[in-house]
């Protein structure tokens, strides 16, 4: 698949999230009303929909939000800053992603934002200190090759919609209990009932398949090989996913709407419940076989 | 009737394909037109660096006429040259210029130590990286684009059209020759 199919991909993708979610949001609105009646459901609809909107306006800052990412200047940051400028230049992006910080020691990064114009790349302070320039390199030019691949307008779309999703079955499950409901007549048991199946059982799904929809593992490759084509360097890369490999690190407070969007899947190093639920909904292919690709394009062997 | 709608669609198919493959070239071409304004950006920005730094080395190391003639000159060519394969000449020469500049400069303690003297250093190093971060980019779309108008069909009508082949930023021979089109 080239890079041109692939960005087409992309934005058919980004059409049919766009139409399920639409779906996804008139079938709430048909179950509230049949619950609450016709005007609250809209009213929670359109509360949605603008929602939606407005954290797609402002998608960078709301996934930056999440993520505790920071703005960092040149003055701060110089050569990860001359990175990141240098390889917008090598892509050929229209403008520098901005360039942002989060305070942790995990190594970790990801970009996230609606276009290459509105976007940002983020690493975790522990990047800048475990890697070398020319690993730090590697890592930026894989998040440089998802701003030119428009993976990360997806993959922020799913993070916003995500949000949206909880933030309206939140709102349902609200109304449920205080006192919502007794409009059509006290405790229609039924009606209830059917809502509660309908808020916790289909939605929480359809995030999942939401999120699955744009974690696809070529996708990873495919951002690797960019990588490696705009730094020139596969070699790079590869060390620097060994070290993320060899790191028993792993990030803090990373929700599960936005795992999918840094270098290294973020929740799958922890043991118990969580890791089990991580490996069912594994965001990335395992670093050996990343490796393994870039060491066939590059031609090298990583000892 | 059947074959007017027939000859309509068919007219209709036709039509959209080319304005396909027409548009594919306007975009190509306009990537290295991009392109060529991002090598030009970082070009400015090193010229307008080197009178400063000119000066500075002067104020420590006067007697080396030679040098600053050498860098003056060659930047002067950058900037009066427009031709994408005679600009990869005259940068290669500026850039060669300003490595020798800095040689000399590593036997002059004072001006080492100097902040505006590191400042520029690290400025102009920078902006030596952006200069080849952008003749990569450039010269990956001017072989994109080439092969394209030299490929079948474009091959056909590229050049009625007014799309021709675009010199690659580049010194050597090898990468100047135009690329093979593949069918």
């Amino acid at each position: 698949m080239t890079l041109r199919q692939q960005i087409r991909m992309n934005r058919l993708r980004t059409t049919e999230l766009l139409v399920v979610f639409a779906l996804l949001i008139g079938a709430l609105a048909g179950a509230l009303d049949a619950v609450y009646g016709l005007g609250p459901a809209i009213a929670v609809a359109a509360v949605g929909l603008a929602w939606a909107l407005f954290s797609w306006f402002f998608s960078a800052s709301v996934v930056a939000a999440t993520a505790g990412a920071r703005p960092v200047t040149k003055a701060e940051q110089p050569e990860l800053y001359r990175i990141v400028e240098n390889l917008s230049i090598a892509a050929g992006l229209p403008a520098t992603p901005q360039v942002r910080m989060v305070d942790d020691p995990a190594p970790n990064a990801f970009a996230a934002g609606r276009d290459p114009k509105h976007c940002f790349v983020a690493v975790t302070t522990g990047l800048v200190q475990t890697m070398d320039h020319r690993e730090l390199e590697g890592v930026i030019g894989h998040e440089i090759a998802h701003v030119q691949h428009r993976d990360v307008r997806l993959m922020t779309l799913v993070a916003v919609l995500v949000g949206v999703v909880a933030m309206i079955s939140d709102l349902a499950l609200r109304m449920l209990f205080f006192g919502g409901g007794r409009r059509r007549g006290g405790g229609n048991a039924n009606a209830i009932v059917l809502a509660i199946a309908i808020v916790g059982l289909v939605l929480a799904p359809i995030a999942a398949v939401l999120i699955q929809m744009a974690i696809s593992r070529r996708r990873e490759f495919l951002a690797d090989a960019g990588g490696a084509e705009i730094t020139g360097d596969a070699e790079g890369l590869a060390r620097a996913l060994r070290k993320l490999a060899d790191d028993p690190r792993e990030i803090r407070d990373t929700s599960r709407s936005t795992a999918h969007l840094y270098i290294e899947g973020p929740l799958g190093k922890a043991s118990g419940p969580r890791a089990a639920l991580a490996n069912l909904f594994t965001t990335h292919p395992p670093l050996e076989a990343r490796i393994a690709a870039l060491e066939q394009i590059g031609g090298f062997k990583l000892p | 009737m059947v074959a007017v709608i027939v000859v309509v669609v068919v007219v209709a198919a036709l039509l959209a394909v080319a304005g396909l493959l027409f548009n594919r070239l306007v975009r190509l071409r306009n990537e290295t037109e991009a392109g060529w304004a991002n090598i030009d950006v970082q070009l400015k920005r090193r010229n307008d660096l080197i009178p400063n730094l000119v000066e500075t080395v002067k104020g420590y190391a006067a007697h080396e006429r030679e040098l600053f003639d050498e860098v003056t000159k060659a930047r002067a060519a950058v900037a009066a040259t427009s031709a994408p394969a005679e600009r990869a000449v005259a940068s290669d020469a500026l850039s060669g210029a300003l490595g020798r500049l800095f040689a000399v400069a590593e036997a002059y303690p004072q001006l080492r130590a100097s902040e505006n003297f590191q400042e520029l250093q690290e400025e102009l190093t920078d902006t030596e990286d952006k200069i080849a971060a952008a003749r990569r980019y450039y010269n990956s779309v001017v072989q994109t684009y080439n092969t394209a108008i030299q490929s079948f069909p474009a091959v056909l009508y590229a050049g009625l059209l007014g799309f021709r082949a675009r010199e690659f930023f580049s010194a050597e021979a090898s990468e100047r020759a135009t690329p093979q089109a593949s069918f």
